[in-house]
């Protein structure tokens, strides 16, 4: 699971109304080479919830010199597209949990998979 | 009730079904319908798209500009999705762990035809559009009840899976290439296959397709489909039996089968015994002679006049040897080779390839003309049949149109025997 993904995952359990973002518990973690498109990194930011992706990386340990808040005119700035670039789309977590903030609830992460599957009795 | 009912319908002949079928999935013949993947070349870079229902992932490859994301209840094709190195989660396609709005497309492709009741595929369609940026797009294709030159006779039906239509088939070139992690061979691996054969087809590069169809385990001939009623209709407006003609209808079934059913219906609780009751409604035996017999077109079936959405099937006289448990009622001796017509989610099989766009007429008949050498035998695997509800013509535009205000359907079209709606989300404003 990258950052990425993350930031758009939340907790769904019946009832609860501040699932998100999950809190991650990672047992295992890879950080990736994946090709850096500025681009592509540009346009992402506006979609993203900073402060959850912030608050990922640095659950993870990867959080490294990333910004409470967005710089401005990032586009421009390449430094920091790399630095944004490599939390959302190089780190990756392959065994762990993300945990609902509200429920307590966790979802476990196999095999790079999260499994967002409720039960019976969360629906 | 009726949630109960629907949910152990799409376990048993939907989530269970795919867990056991899924190293065949990895099979050429499941390629990208076209006009998806324009749909999906045609996103503005760096949109954020989510494949629901992704199955293995097949469309997850498609546009490096944009970052795609997939889900699915079956891990086996979730697991095949993430060897070929796509972001992917399990998750139900009513109950979508994503925030609002988060998603410049969503694709739903032969996904929500597998639900079992309206209502559930409509909250299906909200919750898609849930995850929708208002001006983003969805792209839902299901299965249509008209077929070229033909249609199925009923809306709800079960399919049994065939892993061997007569079209060669190898491992896609496309997905065998990029395997990128450590993991790839956990798919076939993890599950428990006793084919051998079928396994190492899986994973091995297109090669030997005249080997593999010669050689691959021959499947009985099969039924192409079982009647059923809709889940929709069964249930008498809330109440809680079961509707009085179908009971008629299932103690009119004449496999003794049928009759141990019925027995076995009595001993267990009510509610219990409502869900077998309903289930085992959908195995009427039926006896149907000829491919063309499952269609309207074929004056040899046996249709009550003023029962539409019932079992026409009643009175079959049952040939059926074989019914083993109340999973595997399914009549096999008919002659009738599953592999001989052109399933929606199949791209015809082609002599040249890249020719997609005339692969429609051409392969169907191409499958229609080859016969299998061996005639029916054995048992049909019961234990997979698919569970379809195929739609008609512009009853999936009508669903948006009239129960998802959020949705509005801009392209409306028939592509492949697929019903296709393209929508675009809408701010609702509420006072």
């Amino acid at each position: 699971m990258k950052l990425l993904t993350h930031n758009m995952l939340t907790s769904h359990v019946k009832g609860v109304t501040k699932g998100y973002p999950l809190l991650i518990k990672a047992t295992e973690v890879k950080v990736n080479e994946v090709d850096f498109n500025p681009q592509f990194v540009t346009r992402m930011i506006p979609k993203l919830e900073w402060s959850a992706l912030v608050q990922a990386a640095e659950e993870l340990g990867q959080r490294q010199d990333l910004p409470d808040e967005l710089v401005p005119e990032y586009e421009n700035n390449e430094e920091f597209l790399k630095k944004v670039h490599r939390v959302l789309l190089e780190v990756e977590v392959i065994e762990g949990c993300l945990r609902c903030p509200e429920s307590g609830r966790e979802f476990p992460i196999s095999r790079g998979i999260p499994n967002m599957l409720l039960n019976e009795d969360e629906v | 009730m009726m949630e109960e009912a629907a949910s152990q319908l799409e376990r048993d002949h939907v989530h269970s079904v795919y867990d056991k079928i899924a190293p065949y999935f990895n099979d050429s013949r499941y390629k990208a319908w076209p006009k998806v993947r324009q749909f999906l070349l045609d996103l503005q870079p760096g949109s954020i798209v989510a494949d629901i229902g992704c199955g293995n992932g097949k469309y997850l490859h498609i546009n490096k500009e944009v970052f795609k994301l997939g889900c699915d209840v079956c891990r086996p094709l979730v697991d095949f999705a993430w060897s070929q190195g796509h972001e992917v989660q399990m998750c139900d396609g009513l109950h979508l762990p994503y925030r609002d709005g988060c998603f410049d497309a969503v694709l739903s492709i032969a996904v929500i035809h597998h639900l079992s009741t309206k209502e559930r595929r409509i909250r299906a369609i909200k919750e898609m559009a849930r995850t929708l940026q208002v001006g983003g797009r969805i792209m839902i294709y299901v299965w249509a009840m008209e077929q070229k030159r033909r249609k199925f006779e009923k809306q709800d039906i079960f399919v049994p899976w065939n892993p061997n239509p007569h079209s060669p088939s190898g491992f896609n070139a496309e997905h065998a290439t990029p395997r990128r992690r450590a993991a790839a061979q956990s798919a076939s691996e993890a599950i428990d296959n006793t084919d051998k054969h079928r396994k190492v087809r899986s994973t091995s590069s297109v090669a030997d397709e005249e080997d593999l169809s010669c050689t691959a385990p021959q499947q009985s001939t099969q039924r192409l489909w079982f009647f059923s009623r809709s889940l929709d209709s069964v249930f008498d407006f809330g109440s809680l039996s079961v509707s009085r003609s179908s009971s008629r209808d299932l103690s009119t079934l004449s496999s003794p089968t049928g009759e141990n059913e019925a027995n076995k219906v009595s001993r267990r609780g009510r509610r219990q015994g409502l869900i077998k009751q309903v289930s085992s409604f959908f195995y009427p035996p039926s006896a149907i002679g000829s491919e063309e017999d499952v269609f309207d077109s074929a004056p040899g079936l046996n249709k009550g006049p003023n029962d539409p959405g019932g079992n026409n099937n009643a009175t079959t006289t049952t040939t059926n040897n074989n019914n083993g448990t109340e999973n595997q009622s399914v009549s096999v001796s008919l002659a009738q080779e599953c592999g001989s017509l052109a399933l929606p989610d199949l791209v015809p099989f082609l002599k040249q390839s890249g020719d997609e766009s005339r692969g429609g007429l051409q392969g169907e008949e191409q499958q229609q003309s080859t016969r299998s050498p061996q005639g029916s035998e054995g048992q049909a695997e019961g234990s997979c049949l698919r569970y379809y509800h195929v739609f008609r013509e512009g009853e999936l535009a009508e669903l948006i149109e009239n129960h998802v205000e959020e949705l509005h359907v801009k392209h409306s079209y028939f592509d492949h025997a697929n019903w296709c709606v393209v929508a675009e989300k809408v701010q609702v404003w509420r006072i």
